[in-house]
């Protein structure tokens, strides 16, 4: 039976971590307001097109679609900085196939944001699009990368794409999650054409403390911090 | 009348009169009946009469009248008459079993008249060798299916191959001639008749409403041909008759366990019985509970769609061997093939249609002259006034109709590729041509030339893909496949049958009864008991208990490509069904049903525990009428629930329900919930809305008014599940993307994800893309039933009769029992995370 329940509007969620305070977007994105920085993780962009080589024409909308949001996000929270934390393109020749508008924009981005580009395991190359390319960033004690490293802590990473499945009285979702622990948070993918990846996957295991596990799940109007006894494979 | 084997004795009539006609037989077909005895039937010598006066011809027949004989009769006489170099005959039919079954009773008397015809199967199974020899050498009889005449007309050799056919035999035509695959087969049809205006084309279908339109169907492509109606009235009329039961026939439910004893008393008496019901799950626990008071042990089976195919293989053999004294199924067993005597058909359930009901009669007894019977079997209060409805329309042969819908651009995207793979395509004589396809003769140009750009290029407004195109417009404006690449591509994508994400479902030693460990890996290597819905598995937690091939199962663990189950001991099944061919009640019996109820004069043969119940509703509330709307309002537990009676399926009850909700929760009315049955819809809010209703608050017409099927269906859309697995099908028929291969590819979940992020990027930034408006016309058809509650909404306008009540209504007992009954899979849902962080907030509260 299909049932319909009503929604409860709540005051926005803060996330601290690494003796920093954060507020994690709808859009997958994570402010700081002391650095006035906009974090996001695994863009992905020029996904979709990348599949044209062999013969799919997926529509070529995905990057602007993933730029139009972060503009939103830019806009809203008034960031001046973006740290991007790696696999910004979907592959290195991203930076050559983009249409357009689409490199317009990027091109207006990196000129008026301080913009940071982490490599990741997609892009790993540097490229000339403006902005400044990295591999790790070490600010305010924190480890911004682009792959979670049990080296580093307190360490910031994106690369796994964490999805929280949930399960309450038989109902279930699942939605993508910012997950952390005391030593590692990672963040959920923002780019739109990615998918996400169960937080009791395996991958988690080496990075996230299973006992310490906390879990953000992003909703549709709001962010819920969800209880790790609720969360279920698959 | 002389016996042999049933087949043939009845397809053909003991010949009256030996010796003394020879029917306009060639000899040796003559001779042929006559050796057995046997005369050809009326309408047999209808259809040959039909194909030498060089018309195309419709058989309308049902079930058992020695249709598909009636088919190859022309081609059996030709081919005596006139020696043939090449394809003669391509019969198409819409199993591979069937096409094999076919095969088999056609091979026989070709034999012993000696003919000079070689007959030959072509389906998925056939061997890849034999496939490519049939190219260039084919019979003169070919047995396949819509999707291999795909890909043989997209091979080069095509025109050569089908250059000198005369005569194509379609067969079950009213199974196909409205699905994808019909827009499949039309498409196909019409490149025939390109290749050889000559064709002959012969359908047989079942009793169907519309005929006529048949008829045009198979027109289309051959346009000079005239088309023969040819009609078989059939013998005896069926007996049908309701199950009458001592015991309580329930207010909700679908099981009809109250009727188990009945049923095993029955089995007992007959022959061999079929056990018709409408779902998967259905069959399950019929199954079950018949075994659990079958102390006689009879050999009772189980055949439906999710079991293995070897099983399915063995019960049909021990079916035809005679073996069972009864099969409990699903809609698997639907369609023509013979498995041999049945007795009786019993459907558990409601009918749903009076058109399958009829098919279903049919397998019961396939000798023409003895009268079939039935035994419909309800399994709540409802579905006692729908088995009577079905009943009635039954016996007067009345059919439900479909309406047909406009071919799909997906298929027309596949078969456009498929053509070009064959032949540089022409857009101009490609077009003329798709005009000759049934489902396509109003396609504008327009619309034709944007699916060819997305075949080529994606078809998307920016130019983005050129350089990468599959298709590409040479110098003398033909289009031509830039690859033979895309060939292999389009070969492996070919059919409209997409189907959701199954896993092998396999029974291994539950870990708990492993002495010694409790950890460790699963046993494997237990055996398949068949597949399931990946996303119902994989919303399971490892001890959640199902019924499955029959037996109770409990949910072990997903491995790779497989779930692992254990046998369980328990005996109520956690997880109470699964989903899986659920049929909307056809708006025909809908209505009959709506007559019923508001006319007590007609009561009279209702069950005595069925007529008080609805006398009580009389006397209460109000019986809701044949044309007007009932909605009644009443508090209950500290909620106040409005529950109307649109009796138009639950599907268009659920698009309802969603969209009254809407317009509640903007009203203010505050909404918590809805729950929709096939003939009732219960929503509840936290306001008094019966006094909102009463006060002029709120009102009825404007909450009920067409208008919600705009913007608030829109919007609605936008979030819909539905939408986006439509979508995913469309999207993989077009080609957009790739077709699941067994071991190749990603898995299906990954597929389903993919296809959804398409869906949204391409919502936002070009919703009128080819795609999406080939999405939106399938999703308004097949799953959401949006048409059928417009008529229902125009219908009502005006006519809402408001009922306020203190409490619950006789009527209102059965979808107030649904409430919380079933779990709904795959819907994305906010509350579970409301409830979720609740909980959390409460534990970090210290409440």
């Amino acid at each position: 039976m299909t049932s319909a329940a009503v929604r409860q509007k709540q005051e926005p969620v803060m996330l601290s971590f690494g003796g920093q305070d954060f507020v994690p977007l709808l859009s997958g994105a994570l402010y700081w307001p002391s650095q006035n920085a906009l974090l996001v993780a695994d863009l992905h962009l020029e996904k979709m097109s990348s599949f044209a080589k062999s013969r799919q024409f997926l529509p070529p909308y995905d990057t602007k679609a993933t730029l139009a949001k972060l503009e939103r996000d830019l806009t809203q929270t008034g960031a001046s900085r973006v740290f991007s934390l790696g696999d910004s393109f979907h592959r290195d020749e991203g930076t050559t196939t983009l249409l357009p508008h689409d490199r317009e924009l990027v091109t207006s981005f990196v000129a008026h944001y301080d913009w940071i580009w982490i490599a990741g395991n997609h892009d790993p190359s540097a490229h000339d699009l403006g902005g400044h390319c990295c591999d790790e960033l070490f600010m305010d004690g924190l480890t911004l990368s682009h792959e979670p490293d049990a080296r580093f802590a307190p360490q910031i990473a994106g690369h796994l794409h964490p999805g929280a499945r949930i399960r309450i009285n038989g109902r279930s979702t699942k939605r993508p999650c910012f997950v952390f622990d005391e030593a590692r948070l990672i963040m959920p993918s923002y780019g739109v054409s990615t998918g996400n990846l169960n937080v009791l996957n395996p991958a988690f295991k080496p990075v996230i403390n299973k006992d310490e596990m906390r879990i953000f799940a992003i909703g549709r109007d709001q962010i819920y911090p969800v209880s790790a006894k609720y969360l279920v494979k698959g | 009348m002389a016996k042999t084997t049933r087949n043939q004795s009845d397809s053909f009539a003991a010949a009256p009169d030996l010796f003394s006609q020879s029917w306009g037989l060639p000899p040796i077909v003559r001779d042929w009946f006559l050796s057995r005895n046997w005369a050809p039937r009326a309408h047999q010598l209808d259809m040959l009469e039909a194909d030498r006066a060089g018309k195309s011809a419709l058989l309308i027949a049902p079930t058992g009248a020695g249709k598909t004989l009636s088919g190859f009769l022309p081609s059996i006489c030709d081919l005596a008459e006139t020696p043939h170099e090449g394809l003669h005959t391509l019969y198409i039919s819409p199993l591979k079993a069937l096409a094999v079954d076919v095969a088999r009773n056609l091979i026989n008397p070709i034999e012993e008249m000696g003919l000079h015809a070689r007959v030959e199967t072509r389906t998925g199974d056939t061997p890849s060798s034999r496939r490519q020899r049939q190219r260039f050498d084919p019979p003169h009889i070919l047995m396949t299916t819509p999707e291999q005449l795909a890909l043989m007309l997209s091979h080069q050799e095509a025109p050569k191959l089908f250059g000198n056919i005369k005569r194509v035999v379609l067969d079950e035509l009213h199974a196909l001639a409205l699905s994808k695959r019909g827009d499949l087969l039309a498409l196909g049809l019409a490149r025939l008749g390109t290749l050889c205006p000559d064709l002959k084309v012969s359908a047989l279908s079942a009793t169907v409403a519309h005929p006529e339109m048949l008829r045009d169907w198979i027109a289309a492509p051959c346009p000079q041909r005239e088309v023969a109606m040819v009609t078989h009235q059939g013998g005896a009329k069926p007996q049908l008759s309701i199950l009458a039961s001592d015991d309580r026939v329930p207010w909700a439910g679908h099981s009809a366990q109250y009727a188990v004893p009945d049923l095993l008393n029955i089995i007992k008496d007959n022959g061999t019985s079929l056990l018709f019901v409408n779902t998967r799950s259905q069959a399950e626990l019929l199954f079950q509970s018949l075994w659990e008071l079958n102390e006689d042990s009879l050999p009772i089976a189980l055949h439906h769609g999710s079991l293995d195919v070897e099983q399915r293989r063995k019960v049909e053999a021990a079916m035809v061997a005679g073996k069972l004294r009864a099969v409990v199924c699903t809609s698997t067993l639907d369609l023509g093939i013979d498995w041999g005597d049945v007795d009786l058909v019993m459907q558990i359930g409601a009918p749903k249609g009076s058109s399958r009901l009829l098919q279903r009669i049919g397998r019961a007894n396939h000798r023409l002259d003895e009268p079939s019977r039935a035994i419909l079997v309800p399994a709540n209060r409802f579905e006692v006034l729908e088995c009577e409805a079905a009943v009635e329309a039954a016996e007067e042969g009345a059919q439900d109709s479909e309406d047909p819908q406009p071919g799909g651009l997906d298929v027309l995207a596949q078969h456009i590729l498929g053509m070009a793979c064959s032949d540089p395509l022409d857009a101009d004589a490609q077009y003329e041509e798709t005009l000759r396809a049934w489902p396509y003769r109003e396609l504008s140009r327009d619309l034709f030339d944007r699916v060819i750009e997305f075949v080529a290029t994606g078809g998307y407004a920016l130019k983005a893909y050129e350089r990468y195109a599959r298709l590409r417009k040479t110098a003398d404006g033909t289009w031509r496949i830039s690859h033979p690449k895309v060939a292999q591509q389009y070969r492996l994508n070919v059919g409209t049958i997409v189907e959701e994400p199954m896993l092998k479902v396999r029974l291994v030693r539950s870990k708990a009864h492993k002495r010694g460990a409790t950890t460790g890996p699963i046993g494997r290597g237990g055996r398949v008991l068949g597949e399931m819905e990946e996303y119902f598995l994989s919303q399971l937690m490892p001890g959640d208990t199902f019924l499955f091939g029959g037996e109770m199962v409990a949910f072990e663990a997903i491995r790779d490509n497989e779930a692992y189950v254990s046998r369980s001991y328990n005996n109520n099944p956690k997880i109470p069904s699964y989903m899986g061919g659920k049929f909307p009640l056809s708006t025909y019996l809908a209505e009959r049903v709506r007559a019923t109820l508001a006319d007590p004069t007609s009561w009279k043969v209702l069950p005595d525990q069925v007529r008080e119940w609805l006398s009580l509703q009389r006397d209460v509330s109000l019986l809701p009428g044949k044309e007007s709307l009932l909605v009644e309002t009443f508090p209950k537990a500290d909620k106040y629930f409005m529950i109307c009676y649109p009796f138009e399926g639950r599907l268009a009850h659920q698009t309802l329900g969603m969209l009254l909700t809407r317009r509640l929760e903007r009203d203010r009315a505050k909404p918590l919930g809805f729950v929709a049955s096939e003939y009732a819809l219960a929503i509840w809010c936290a306001t008094d809305i019966g006094h909102q209703f009463k006060s002029g608050r709120l009102s009825l017409d404007e909450l009920f008014s067409e208008d919600m099927l705009g913007d608030d269906l829109e919007d609605w859309l936008d979030e819909s599940s539905l939408m986006r697995r439509t979508f995913r099908n469309c999207a993989i028929i077009s080609g957009l993307i790739e077709r699941r291969h067994p071991g190749k590819e990603k898995t299906g979940r990954q597929m389903t994800m993919s296809s959804d992020l398409i869906y949204n990027v391409l919502y936002e930034h070009e919703p009128d893309h080819i795609l999406m408006q080939a999405t939106r016309r399938d999703a308004a058809r097949g799953l959401l039933d949006i048409e059928r509650l417009g008529h229902c909404l125009k219908r009502i306008k005006r006519h809402i009769i408001h009922q306020k009540l203190d409490r619950i209504s006789p009527l209102a007992v059965p979808v107030m029992l649904e409430i919380g009954k079933e779990p709904i899979f795959g819907e994305g849902r906010e509350s579970v995370l409301v409830e979720a962080a609740e909980e959390l907030m409460r534990e970090a509260t210290g409440q």
